[in-house]
């Protein structure tokens, strides 16, 4: 399991605002994938957008509402196109199940392409304490797999490393000769990669579409190690989380569209492989076994909530992070777990723990930015609003967090503020007594509330008054 | 056997934990009402032959659109007015690349575009990547892992997004679009789709026509391999082909 870290927020984004050299890399890096995709979405018509949304949105909510059909028609569909098919429950039965997979095939070399399930489960670590050999072969997921580091960002997993900090790395783990040339690192990376690509047995990846109707999965790449891991190693395996069935190959295009746009400001990502099943008895190319493994690891769980339920429809273009006010000064690591970002304080409270990341549902301004990005529409704003209130009401998430004073406090200000009367008779006590109490009395509501605000103070004379005496007119 | 009934408890309890996080307790009586799932097949092959005639009235529109998307996704694009002209294409792309050692799929537009002449005029080994009745599948591996260039068909190509579609159907034609660090794409006019929604209906009336025993990979190729996973610096050719060039045949 992946251990997480979420419960360290605020001290681990104070850290982060502090750090120079990830403010840098952030600023800029933010900038140029918003950019990028207001180019492309302003590709095409405004209109046109809305309505490839619009139809993303109800085809997720399709294979949603309707999942056991569709989960089953996948698995029938995986089966005749001669793969198999594992539901697992967790993070553990999970790792275990593709490890069995491993051993009876007597895999030594593992190659992986970008998965953000086989992180969240913690796949790769798994394999290489049992001894078998998994290489990330994504370039910002190698990087950081050498450099033992979480990923930083949904898309961009090295998004906080500068190409000095690559540099170094390379020449530490892999001996190779100073150059801060992103071609040549490349390079590097190619040739490196390529041994491993042609001694591996197994080729592990995740899907970014399962079709239920052909038992396809569809995986998006744009430097073609996809293509590599799905077509050299004589086992694929594919891990994914279970919201990733669509019912048709016809729903698939509109994603495509939405995907590459929202990511990475593309029109269309370089390489999308269509995979149905192993090579059939004519083929001379490709994979002899064919092994998919749907994953819940707590998806049910947002299954249940109908308000939390559209988390589901995510499609991680990380389109969200990169509007984020917070991620974007924050950065992906100080979220404590792999999905940072709006979508990240969303699902860490649900599939980890609410105590554990108690602190991501307030880690936004709500200002909707991401809402307004999001190309399934999912209404970020609601979602944390809802954790919010299961934090501090207690939900199925977990108990109350809120103490007595909070509550007392509600209370009171709730009875303060209900009617005009009562708002005048409370400002007027607040105006009398807020000097002597602010000055001495230990409330508690100083300390930690103030430290970065300022206390607001009742102005010693009300609007109200003032335009009354100056202008001689009532309303009441 | 015993495997398998072990596997069909899993996925029956599975689904029904589904089922009960969704608030039902018993599986759908009917199918879902989507419209992509309520089609038939003749309802499907109508609706192909419609884009089919589409495609045919607007062939010059689409090919000139292919030019412009594919240009802008990164393929160097030639078009070139007959077969014997696309093969001395073939023949110049491979001299200026400095190439070696071409490898090649057997698709039956090699039938009609001689690009083996042209390779051996302009000094490039040329080898097909066939049916491995000649050399086995791990012979024909390593020559493919040894050649800078590649050379394929394509099953159609999309003009909406400057989209190659490469399906391996012979010999180890996954490689031959993959590995080398240059590729060459040939594609005939009558092969331009407008956009992905044609090519995913015609692709899905394969799959219903078949039963299901449709090829089991294809690839849509829109330019070089990239990455900008360095300061979102782009790069291509880190792991596929870094140049890509598209000879579009009138």
């Amino acid at each position: 399991m992946v251990t997480v870290r979420s419960a360290q927020f605020p001290k681990a984004s104070a850290k982060a605002i502090q750090d120079p050299h990830l403010q840098r890399l952030l600023g800029r890096i933010m900038r140029q994938l918003r950019d990028a995709r207001a180019m492309a979405v302003d590709d095409i018509s405004e209109q046109e957008w809305e309505l490839l949304r619009q139809r993303a949105r109800d085809i997720k909510a399709e294979a949603i509402n309707h999942l056991d059909y569709y989960l089953d028609l996948l698995d029938r569909s995986v089966r005749r196109n001669g793969g198999y098919v594992h539901f697992v429950r967790t993070a553990a039965e999970a790792n275990e199940t593709v490890l069995t997979i491993a051993k009876r095939q007597g895999v030594k070399h593992v190659v992986k392409a970008k998965s953000m399930v086989t992180e969240e489960i913690g796949l790769t670590a798994f394999l290489e304490r049992e001894g078998i050999e998994t290489v990330e072969t994504d370039l910002g997921e190698f990087i950081v797999q050498l450099a033992q580091e979480p990923s930083s960002h949904i898309v961009v997993p090295a998004l906080h490393k500068s190409r000095q900090d690559v540099s170094e790395l390379f020449q530490r783990k892999l001996q190779t000769q100073p150059t801060t040339d992103v071609d040549e690192l490349c390079g590097i990376t190619r040739e490196k990669l390529r041994e491993r690509f042609v001694e591996a047995e197994m080729g592990i990846t995740g899907a970014n579409f399962l079709v239920a109707e052909t038992g396809t999965v569809v995986l998006v790449t744009n430097e073609g190690n996809g293509r590599m891991t799905t077509s050299l190693p004589r086992v694929h395996v594919v891990v994914a989380g279970l919201e990733k069935v669509v019912p048709a190959l016809e729903d698939v295009g509109v994603f495509l569209k939405l995907l590459a746009r929202s990511a990475t400001g593309q029109r269309m990502t370089s390489y999308t492989t269509f995979a149905s099943g192993p090579r059939g008895p004519s083929d001379e190319d490709g994979t002899e076994e064919f092994h998919l493994v749907i994953v819940d690891n707590g998806r049910t769980k947002l299954l249940r909530d109908e308000e939390l339920r559209e988390a589901l429809y995510c499609i991680r273009c990380g389109a969200c992070s990169n509007v984020c006010p917070v991620y974007g000064k924050v950065g992906g690591h100080a979220y404590g777990w792999v999905y940072s970002g709006p979508i990240g304080a969303v699902l860490a409270p649900v599939l980890t723990s609410q105590k554990q990341a108690k602190h991501l549902p307030y880690a936004s301004t709500l200002c909707g930015a991401c809402r307004d990005v999001c190309p399934v529409k999912i209404d970020l704003p609601k979602l944390l609003l809802r954790l919010r209130q299961h934090a501090a009401e207690g939900g199925p998430q977990g108990r109350r967090i809120n103490t007595w004073m909070e509550r007392l406090l509600v209370r009171r200000w709730s009875g303060a503020v209900r009617t005009r009367q009562a708002m005048e008779r409370s400002l007027g006590l607040a105006r009398l007594l807020q000097k002597p109490l602010l000055r001495s009395v230990p409330v508690p509501l100083r300390g930690s509330w103030t430290k970065d605000r300022d206390f607001p103070v009742v102005a010693s004379e009300s609007f109200h008054h003032l335009w009354k005496a100056r202008l001689g007119r009532t309303e009441s | 056997m015993q495997a398998g009934v072990q596997e069909s408890a899993a996925k029956e309890s599975f689904l029904q934990m589904v089922r009960e996080a969704l608030g039902r307790n018993t599986p759908l009586l009917h199918v879902p009402d989507h419209p992509a799932l309520k089609t038939t097949l003749p309802r499907h092959q109508e609706k192909v032959v419609t884009i089919q005639a589409k495609v045919e009235t607007r062939r010059s529109t689409l090919a000139a659109r292919l030019v412009e998307t594919a240009t802008a996704a990164g393929w160097y694009v030639y078009r070139v007015a007959s077969e014997n002209e696309a093969a001395l294409k073939v023949g110049e792309i491979a001299r200026g690349l400095g190439a070696r050692r071409a490898v090649r799929t057997n698709e039956d537009i090699f039938r009609r575009v001689d690009v083996d002449l042209a390779l051996r005029n302009a000094r490039v080994a040329s080898i097909v990547l066939a049916a491995g009745r000649q050399r086995r599948r791990g012979e024909l591996r390593a020559l493919a892992l040894q050649a800078d260039l590649g050379i394929s068909g394509v099953e159609y190509a999309v003009a909406e997004t400057g989209t190659c579609v490469v399906v391996p159907r012979r010999g180890i034609a996954r490689m031959t679009t993959l590995t080398p660090s240059a590729l060459i794409v040939l594609v005939e006019e009558a092969k331009v789709l407008e956009n992905l929604d044609d090519l995913l209906a015609i692709w899905r009336l394969e799959n219903l026509r078949t039963r299901g025993r449709m090829p089991n990979y294809m690839t849509l190729v829109s330019g070089p391999s990239r990455t900008a996973d360095i300061e979102f610096t782009l790069t291509t050719g880190v792991h596929g082909p870094g140049r890509v060039y598209l000879v579009l045949i009138a």
